[in-house]
């Protein structure tokens, strides 16, 4: 349905798109995922024609963007960041318009407007004028307007900015139902968001493809192995004596933390290894008071995934001090889960 | 493209605009011809609309400064430049509203000569002329306006733009009478010109060397040129003012000689800067 090919864009020196490649099959609902500046908008408006790539190829519907701009865009409804209404019209006015716009046959248009306005339950605004709308109205006019005239492809940038927890479900169950006949492409910054809503995830970060796969999948990747959480009363020479002596296939990741008598680790291994661990420590009187398997969640993954100022900086960091305290890189994994809780 | 000329025809008379530009146009063309046709006693409108062409100056910008701007800055260009018709056909219809805008004024103004012809004799050929011709000028500075209004996603900087500009053409003659026809004369106001002209491509370059390599280059064959052979140079400046003063061929049409070089002339600069809209909002989609 949507094919991208080697997509870039570029602004001078800067390159917000990198060569971008991904296809979007008939009745998918594709999540585009990145943060803020990950160049979302960006392929949004090379998708739709609003903008030209400075490289690569856009096929839509089959038709080429660059050779056959008015096939390719008439199957697009292209919902931007802001969404694009005239103030001065009323609801009905300005989808009227819309329906003109692209080129609904005449006899349909009334037709038209009244379906779109049902699907986005916009019908007790129908003769306001959009000035006096509330964002979330004008976003679900935004939306109406991308239904218009039924077209195969739907793109929403970052459609339930705005709205209140009532209308994002609304809008949410509104995707669900136009992917039966439609693909649709949908950006947000928000994990759940599209976690919710998709059954195909990219993540995009500085312009590059980071992560593409079901949710399903991006888990799996991420959780390949176990990862286990370990803490245990005793010195770090014991701890790790102990965890040396359990099993092959252990993989210490990180000791992270040594405090009041007691030591915190992360281990990844092949097989659940709990029980021999605790048997092994017990052997050696070392008391666990704490073992956790820990599964990765997609935000997880997400902050992961697009994270890369973070790990150069702590790459950074290890290569500066190698002899660093561990016990800062403790604390500083106590900042991050802090941080993640304030975010949430 | 009916769908954004039905748009901007209705978006004129949804809002202040339309109805002010009518008013002052009418109320304008309706003083003159009082003054002029009735209380002076000819029965040629044209002495009336000769006098009247600094209406230009406020009207066209009135008219174009928010046709394209207005757009850029509410972000409906991405409406308009993702559904499926064409550049051309966006730029005509919004093209095309302005001028039917100006065209209801001026079908307005026929009446002029009927009830003038009620108190003499009234060449009708003649007042018809001037009229179309007054609408071909105004097609001309709406495409100009337009071009103006694509260039910016300001309204305010689209009017002011249009309005020096205009203002410029209607002035251009009595410059370039201020400016001696000699070598000398034309040398100063090139070089001041060629400043200008520098320091601009020093600024959107923002690259100094090259403002001053620009700046070198040029003034060196200009002076070159005006110590070589300075008759060249000799009444070059009233030539290019008289180029840029648009109205002088509707000036003579006002003198009652019809050519169809009139019309040719006033719509081919509409054409021209409807060609440079067009191709304003298409490369900026690759920038």
């Amino acid at each position: 349905m949507i094919e991208a090919i080697g997509l870039v864009k570029q602004y001078g020196d800067h390159i917000a798109v990198d060569h971008l490649n991904f296809t979007v099959e008939k009745g998918q609902i594709l999540g585009f995922l990145g943060p803020n500046g990950a160049g979302k908008s960006t392929t949004m408006n090379m998708l739709t024609g609003y903008i030209s790539a400075t490289e690569g190829t856009i096929l839509v519907n089959g038709y080429d963007m660059l050779e056959e701009p008015e096939l390719a865009k008439k199957s697009i409804g292209y919902l931007p960041e802001q969404p694009p209404v005239y103030p001065d019209m009323t609801v009905e006015e300005y989808l009227q318009f819309v329906t003109e716009l692209k080129k609904v046959p005449r006899k349909e248009r009334e037709a038209e407007v009244d379906r779109v306005i049902g699907m986005t339950q916009l019908e007790p605004m129908r003769n306001r004028l959009i000035q006096h709308l509330s964002k979330g109205y004008r976003q679900r006019v935004g939306i109406a307007q991308a239904l218009v005239g039924n077209p195969e492809v739907i793109i929403l940038d970052e459609p339930t900015v705005g709205l209140d927890p009532k209308q994002i479900i609304e809008i949410r169950d509104l995707m669900k139902g136009l992917a039966k006949e439609h693909t649709v492409l949908l950006s947000s910054h928000i994990m759940q968001e599209i976690s919710a809503v998709c059954d195909h995830i990219m993540i995009i970060s500085h312009g590059k493809l980071v992560l593409s796969g079901t949710p399903e999948e991006l888990q799996q990747k991420a959780n390949q192995g176990i990862n286990l959480e370990i803490e245990a009363l005793g010195t770090k020479e014991q701890v790790v004596q102990v965890l040396c002596s359990v099993a092959d296939g252990l993989d210490i990741e990180e000791i992270a933390g040594e405090k009041e008598g007691s030591v915190a680790v992360r281990i990844k291994s092949t097989e659940d290894s709990r029980e021999a661990l605790f048997g092994a420590f017990a052997k050696a009187k070392l008391p666990l008071i704490k073992l956790v398997r820990n599964t990765k969640t997609l935000e997880d993954i997400f902050l992961e995934a697009t994270s890369d100022t973070w790990t150069l900086a702590e790459d950074e960091d290890e290569k500066s001090g190698t002899f660093a305290d561990e016990t800062v890189v403790g604390e500083q994994e106590e900042k991050e889960e802090s941080t993640d809780v304030s975010d949430l | 493209m009916l769908a954004i000329y039905k748009k901007e025809l209705r978006a004129y008379f949804n809002s202040l605009i339309g109805w002010l530009f009518l008013a002052f146009f009418l109320a304008f063309v309706g003083v003159y011809v009082y003054l002029y046709n009735m209380r002076q006693g000819y029965s040629y409108i044209g002495y009336a609309l000769s006098s009247i062409n600094f209406v230009f100056i406020l009207l066209v910008p009135m008219v174009s400064m928010r046709i394209v701007a207005e757009e850029k800055r509410q972000k409906t260009d991405q409406l308009l430049l993702t559904a499926p018709i064409s550049i051309w056909k966006i730029v005509l219809g919004k093209y095309l509203a302005m001028v039917t805008l100006t065209g209801i004024g001026m079908l307005s103004i026929c009446v002029y000569p009927l009830i003038l012809a009620r108190f003499g004799i009234v060449n009708f050929g003649m007042s018809y002329t001037a009229i179309l011709g007054l609408f071909m000028v105004s097609c001309a500075y709406l495409a100009i306006g337009l071009f103006i209004s694509s260039l910016t996603e300001s309204q305010a900087f689209a009017a002011v733009m249009t309005f020096i500009v205009v203002l410029l053409t209607c002035l251009a003659d009595g410059i370039a009478n201020l400016i001696p026809p000699t070598a000398k004369a034309a040398w100063i106001t090139y070089s001041v010109l060629w400043i200008l002209i520098s320091v601009w491509m020093w600024r959107v370059m923002k690259n100094a060397t090259v403002g001053l390599l620009v700046f070198a280059i040029g003034e060196s064959i200009l002076s070159v040129v005006y110590l070589l052979k300075g008759t060249l140079l000799e009444g070059t400046v009233e030539n290019v003012l008289g180029s840029l003063a648009i109205l002088n061929v509707y000036g003579q049409t006002i003198g009652g000689v019809f050519e169809l070089r009139m019309p040719v002339y006033y719509l081919s600069i509409a054409f021209v800067f409807c060609f440079l809209t067009y191709q304003n909002i298409r490369k900026r989609r690759y920038s």
